[in-house]
């Protein structure tokens, strides 16, 4: 178990990315089948702006999730990779700021399209 | 004895490229590789959508920009709902395997010729049975992307 290490170590990292990995199984696989033949509609028709507008107003919640687990999920997932190709700190340091600064970015975004709508 | 530390020397290209392992290789850099493709798709994802909120105007001349890449954008949204399939299946086994210690050998002591106890048989079962869910699916969608353009 992670808890004989101290906080924001690797081992709690990757709990957090299979906890949110499980999290994505759900909630991802619900928004793919919006836009998959289930719906009776061609791929073009589910994106149309009533429908997508009705998707993300009827199920904002689920959206919301969908949105914060894959942002942090992805974007502590390319800072992996990343910071596995080079071992530099000033790199890693570089890396470690450029995605927390996309996270909030991302989530910022994302945030704002799901209250404003 | 030089060979396998040129293997194990060869840098960030060589990591890409996994001629030479076991399976268990070839997955793992698989998970990598659509790991990134998806995290690029969803930064791009998630200014694509904030044109809803921008109105229907927005969205309109977003899907107009999209549509000029004609069958490209077909094509991109395959290999990245290939992605998804492979990243999700292979992230489930890579949970039971890492998370609950399911799939997995027997610890045994190091002896050669230093067989992975990881890679047992109900692991390479998994595998292969992942690997053929994900293309049958990866097939259906690309035949529902095509639909729109009147391929299929």
């Amino acid at each position: 178990m992670p808890g004989q290490y101290s906080l924001l170590k690797e081992s709690w990292n990757m709990v957090l990315m299979y906890a949110l990995a499980l999290i994505m199984i759900f909630v991802l696989t619900f928004h793919l089948l919006l836009v998959s033949p289930l719906t009776g509609r061609t791929f073009d028709e589910t994106l149309t702006y009533s429908f997508v507008l009705h998707n993300l107003t009827y199920y904002r919640i689920v959206f919301g999730i969908l949105l914060y687990a894959a942002v942090i999920h992805g974007m502590n997932g390319l800072r992996i990779v990343l910071i596995e190709w080079l071992h530099v700190r000033r790199y890693q340091w570089a890396v470690n700021l450029l995605i927390v600064v996309l996270i909030a970015v991302l989530l910022a975004l994302g945030t704002y399209t799901l209250i404003v709508l | 004895m030089v060979e396998e530390n040129k293997r194990y020397k060869a840098g960030i290209l060589r990591s890409l490229w996994p001629h030479g392992f076991n399976i268990e290789r070839y997955t793992y850099t698989l998970h990598r590789i659509t790991g990134v493709i998806l995290a690029l798709y969803l930064i791009a994802h998630v200014f694509e959508i904030f044109h809803v909120a921008l109105g229907p105007a927005a969205w309109q001349q977003t899907l107009q920009e999209l549509g000029s890449l004609g069958i490209f954008e077909k094509i991109g949204l395959w290999i990245i709902a290939g992605s998804a399939l492979y990243h999700g299946a292979n992230g489930l086994r890579l949970i039971l395997n890492e998370a609950f210690g399911m799939l997995l050998g027997k610890p045994v002591l190091p002896e050669y010729p230093y067989m992975p106890t990881s890679l047992s048989r109900s692991q390479k079962i998994a595998i292969y049975i992942l690997t053929a869910i994900v293309v049958i699916l990866w097939i259906w969608a690309g035949l529902y992307l095509l639909e729109g353009l009147g391929i299929v």
